[in-house]
């Protein structure tokens, strides 16, 4: 009986062989080695980069450090992914955050020019006082 | 010089029922805030994980 119809290698229809080739390429077996090699190779890869992502992120130790901060920015990061970038909120929450911050920002700069006026108004009132009784 | 003394009295009393409120809710607070501090220390990507689900939902919520 022929195995494999009217080939005369013996050899299966799609080209590869189970007992070595008459060419010497690879066997079915060191190909399936081959190949169990490769995705070994890549999932160690693959781990490695994980891991090397995982210590870059340091989730846990930025947790550690600042829990409330590492809250806000899972919290941030979830607004972005929702697609909440470009929404009357945002515009709402910025422009809370900037009226706020010029206020802040401001009244320093405020409080120092009344202090220079009050103090310029202050020695102008004294010079004439003195100026008058003299 | 009776009321102001009354007023006095009640004021002495006010305070003497309601500083020891006050300072048993500031401590209900700072162990509540120690709670939760512990609670993300100890499980951080459950805390984060949750907090990026929030963020997600209130964006979905802000779209509409």
């Amino acid at each position: 009986m022929k195995p494999f119809g009217d080939n005369p290698t013996n050899a299966p229809a799609n080209g590869l062989t189970t007992g070595g080739k008459p060419d010497g390429g690879p066997t079915l077996r060191q190909r399936v080695d081959q190949c169990s090699r490769s995705a070994e190779q890549m999932w160690a890869e693959t781990r490695g980069s994980l891991t090397d992502l995982r210590d870059a992120i340091d989730v846990k130790g930025r947790t550690n450090r600042k829990p409330y901060t590492a809250l806000a920015a899972g919290l941030g990061l979830g607004y972005l992914l929702g697609g909440g970038l470009f929404t009357p909120l945002t515009g709402r929450i910025v422009g809370a955050g900037l009226r706020i911050g010029i206020r802040v920002a401001l009244l320093p700069l405020l409080e120092a020019e009344l202090v220079r006026m009050v103090e310029t108004f202050a020695t102008g009132a004294a010079e004439e006082t003195s100026s008058s009784a003299g | 010089m009776e009321t102001t003394a009354s007023i006095k009295r009640f004021a002495h009393d006010v305070e003497a029922r309601v500083r020891p409120e006050i300072e048993g809710a500031r401590k209900r607070i700072e162990s509540a805030g120690e709670r939760v501090t512990t609670y993300i220390k100890e499980n951080p990507g459950k805390c984060i994980l949750g907090a990026v689900a929030l963020g997600y939902l209130v964006a979905k919520l802000a779209r509409r």
